[in-house]
């Protein structure tokens, strides 16, 4: 096996493309000749960067302490994970609230001149002294890796200083990538690397790691569990709201399998490879087509086809009546649809339950895994547009201005001052996935449609920041 | 020189420009950084600050070279210059700042040679060359101001003696940052005053343009504003007054009142009707609900100014007690260390509390939980809602971070902000 390991960028994977606008029919034509080329923006917004994800994955691991080798800046958007965390100790009936710990080494410009590996080093300390913790990530940023901080070989020295933390370095510097879910991918090669180690441990019949990123709501957490344990699986439900526990626990697991699409994929394949685990990647669990597939994937890899078969067709029975009354309510709306990799693709094949036609798709990055759901929509929506962006709301704005559609499945702030009704389908707190999750998530969009009045009245007296002019220019103009 | 903090309050230097910048109607920050500054930076500030945030651009609808191991490499501007035109292009912005990340400050990009191409051109552009790595946020705030003083406030503006400008309230650090300058602005223009709050009533980059022609600079905030206030006087000759500490309820607020009206030499007889319509106005709502609150023993975890107001008001016009006031900020020069303590501890009636200076998450808690007196309301920011749960006692978020209530307009700041604040107080216990 003299195959190159795999560095965590997800660039680095050939086919895999970032910047792309163009019609749904022409990109899957284009990509089966091998025709699409990876580009740029000469203009863009803000991305989102890995060192976010990386951090978000992790950030309600117990007994952990996060040590970011950063200028303060770098920990601001931990709060969309401190919150979640927070959220959900309250959802899982815990009284007193904690609070992740969070340490920041500060790089400043003294670091800058001479090497931040003191504040690294100090950082630690306060971690132990305070906490005691078994695990202490230390976390990269865009300035630690220019600086040529070798965190690697800091955190060596301190695991031998102290015993009793793991503590496990993860390379997630910003500029490195700009696929933010390559930041997942860093965390879970550091976890291999200085956690499970490599090494094997007998099989426990049964367990299924169950991967799960910090935006999965705890009643999701609670429909994916019930189906799982309905095929007669112990979930092994990591990373988020787990403990170093449960991180061992992953070599003895049956199988793997991962809410998101984007999330652990890399890694489920590592485990093939170094724990012979089986896994299961499919679609997220979004509308009844690839809640199925989903459920149907995970339960090949357990010999369990007869038995998932009989469950999805009781759950059919169930669910089937009460999509149809959300369907009378949906059926030949026009939706456009902008919610990161999996969920664009998930949100895409769940409007389908719902008879809504697509017009618009954002996807953060286009591979052959994405040539697989263009393919499938494309046989059941005539042609759409597809937008490859990493956010870039005002490529979106400007489609959605042109297409008018009925409805904009994403995040609400872009569209909302259009008057057009919109449903967010990244929605941590409450219900999105499995067979119940449907349900919520249907009924919602119905209701925004059905009753649109804020985004009405809002857009009579807010606007959006563009210019009138941008609204008549090709949408893709930036793409080079 | 940043020190080493668990989990802090707000972001790096960055992202004090960014929101103090994202607060002045129709103007566009430019982020020459690496691909995840805009996110991050907003999320520290306005995303931590009562959920709201800018309804020009903010997060990722801000514009940015995004650099990526090219740009750090072979360096970056050859980027930010189609940045900066597409800016130009598509947002619909008065003015354009372009903003530097670690990446572009360590690399040494030269971001003013760009925005001069620009200039030339007749484009509003401007740029602040202070990466990330210089500091923390309320530096960033003091980093605008010195900005506008050198690039954009203009020289030999017409002098209006009724005009003033309001420093020190750093919008969206402090997330109740728009209601209280709004109630500055209220009692202000009551005066007779003309008030420059810069971010609010939709006021824009002619207003800073033209703050040059004030009579006066009024800063509320015991430390902040130090060196731009001598700039600004240096270089348009207006003076500044300091407020130090966020004016809350009648006695401190008369106190403001009356240190503006004596720097502009107002009309007293109107200065002392408008005090006595606003304290009857306090006073005719505490009248009515007297007793109502159970007493307490407090203590308070925020940022100086806030620390200030919030002990001021309940220890000299509600008789509570202070215990321990924890100034959650970084401060570095003794004589502000010194004017926040003598702000704190010179109360009227009640003895003295304990006034503690740190920024650390795990210090602040330690601090809290190792106190040998009783605390009975502990009054702090969402970070120090665990310590509060922890001890079992009554407790509020009414300092940044904010992440459990939503706030538009809410403020405790001025004679109507105490009402609120004392509102809040309320238990039912």
């Amino acid at each position: 096996m003299a195959e190159k390991k795999y560095s965590g960028v997800r660039e680095s994977k050939p086919g895999r493309l970032n910047d792309l606008g163009d019609n749904s029919k022409k990109i899957e034509e284009d990509f089966k000749k091998g025709c699409l080329k990876r580009a740029d923006r000469s203009f863009s917004q803000g991305l989102q960067c890995q060192q976010i994800n990386s951090m978000a994955a992790l950030m309600s691991l117990e007994d952990a302490v996060f040590v970011s080798h950063s200028p303060q800046g770098c920990v601001g958007c931990t709060i969309m994970a401190v919150d979640m965390y927070r959220v959900g100790q309250a959802h899982r009936g815990i009284k007193n609230i904690k609070n992740p710990r969070i340490i920041v080494t500060n790089l400043d410009q003294k670091s800058v001149v001479f090497g931040g590996e003191q504040k690294l080093k100090q950082s630690v300390k306060k971690a132990v002294e305070r906490y005691n913790p078994k695990l202490i990530f230390i976390f990269a940023s865009c300035a630690s890796g220019i600086i040529g901080d070798d965190i690697d070989a800091i955190a060596g020295e301190l695991q031998e200083e102290y015993e009793d933390a793991i503590i496990v370095p993860i390379h997630c510097e910003g500029f490195k990538s700009k696929i933010c879910a390559s930041g997942f991918d860093a965390a879970f090669l550091s976890i291999n690397k200085y956690i499970l180690k490599g090494e094997k441990q007998p099989k426990e019949k049964g367990l299924v790691n169950l991967f799960a990123p910090t935006t999965v709501s705890y009643a999701d957490q609670l429909e994916m569990e019930r189906m799982l344990e309905l095929i007669g699986v112990k979930v092994n439900y990591i990373p988020f709201y787990s403990s170093l526990e449960k991180i061992r626990q992953i070599p003895k697991a049956e199988a793997s399998t991962s809410i998101c699409k984007v999330f652990a994929d890399e890694f489920m394949k590592t485990l093939w490879e170094d724990y012979e685990i089986p896994y299961s990647h499919t679609v997220m669990p979004i509308g009844i087509r690839n809640t199925d597939k989903w459920y149907r994937g995970i339960a090949k890899v357990l010999g369990k086809e007869k038995e998932v078969e009989e469950i999805i067709a009781k759950e059919h029975e169930r669910i089937e009546p009460l999509v149809k009354k959300i369907r009378d309510r949906l059926e030949g709306k026009r939706v456009f649809i902008c919610g990161g990799t999996g969920r664009s693709f998930a949100a895409a094949a769940l409007i389908d339950d719902f008879g809504m036609k697509l017009v618009g798709l954002e996807t953060p990055t286009y591979d052959d895994d994405a040539q697989v759901d263009i393919e499938y929509l494309n046989g059941i929506h005539k042609d759409f547009v597809v937008d490859i962006a990493n956010m870039q709301p005002f490529e979106q704005v400007n489609l959605v201005n042109k297409l008018k559609p009925d409805a904009f499945i994403g995040i609400p702030e872009w569209t909302a001052r259009f008057g057009i009704p919109t449903t967010h389908v990244l929605d941590g707190k409450r219900p999105t996935m499995g067979y119940d999750g449907l349900l919520y998530l249907g009924n919602k969009i119905a209701d925004q449609l059905e009753n649109p009045g804020f985004n009405k009245k809002l857009s009579k007296h807010v606007k959006l920041p563009y210019k009138e002019s941008w609204y008549e220019e090709d949408a893709f103009k930036y793409i080079v | 020189m940043s020190q080493i903090l668990e989990n802090p309050r707000g972001g790096c230097v960055l992202a004090g420009i960014n929101s103090v910048l994202a607060a002045i109607d129709r103007v566009c920050p430019i982020f020459h950084s690496g691909p995840g500054c805009c996110m991050q930076t907003s999320a520290a500030e306005q995303g931590q600050s009562g959920h709201k945030s800018s309804c020009f651009v903010s997060s990722v609808s801000i514009p940015s070279s995004n650099m990526l191991e090219k740009e750090v490499v072979f360096g970056g501007l050859d980027k930010l210059r189609t940045t900066i035109q597409g800016s130009v292009d598509i947002i619909d912005a008065d003015a354009y700042f372009v903003l530097t990340g670690c990446t572009a400050g360590i690399i040494g990009d030269d971001i003013a040679s760009v925005t001069e191409e620009f200039q030339a051109k007749g484009v509003s552009v401007y740029p602040i060359d202070t990466p990330g790595f210089a500091g923390d946020s309320t530096l960033g705030y003091e980093v605008v101001w010195n900005t506008m003083i050198d690039k954009v406030i203009e020289e030999n503006v017409p002098h209006d003696d009724k005009l003033v400008n309001i420093f020190g309230i750093v919008p969206y650090h402090d997330p109740f940052w728009s209601g209280s300058l709004e109630e500055i602005d209220r009692i202000l223009s009551k005066l007779g005053l003309k008030v420059n709050t810069f971010f609010t009533k939709h006021q824009n980059i002619e207003d800073v343009r033209k703050c040059s022609g004030a009579a006066l600079n009024i800063i509320i905030n015991p430390w902040l504003f130090k060196g731009p206030a001598k700039k600004f006087e240096e270089k348009f000759g207006v003076p500044s007054i300091r407020i130090a500490g966020n004016p809350i309820g009648s006695t401190d607020t008369t106190d403001f009142v009356r240190k503006v009206a004596d720097a502009l030499n107002l009309d007293k007889a109107l200065v002392d009707k408008v005090i006595a319509e606003e304290e009857d106005y306090v006073y005719s709502y505490l009248g009515q609900a007297i007793g109502v609150l159970s007493w307490k023993r407090f203590a308070v975890v925020a940022d100086a100014t806030n620390a200030i107001g919030i002990t001021r008001y309940l220890a000299n016009d509600y008789s509570f007690t202070p215990v321990l006031v924890v100034i959650s900020e970084p401060v570095y020069r003794e004589e502000d260390k010194q004017r926040i303590i003598e702000r704190i501890t010179n109360l009227e009636y009640a003895r003295p509390p304990k006034v503690v200076f740190t920024a650390d998450q795990f210090e602040i808690n330690d601090t809290i939980l190792s106190e040998e007196e009783d605390i009975t309301l502990l009054i702090g920011s969402t970070n120090e809602k665990e310590v509060g749960l922890e001890k079992g006692i009554q407790f509020i978020t009414a300092a940044f971070p904010m992440n459990e209530r939503l706030v538009f307009n809410r403020t405790y700041t001025g004679y109507r902000g105490s009402l609120t604040f004392t509102e809040d107080l309320y238990d039912n216990l």
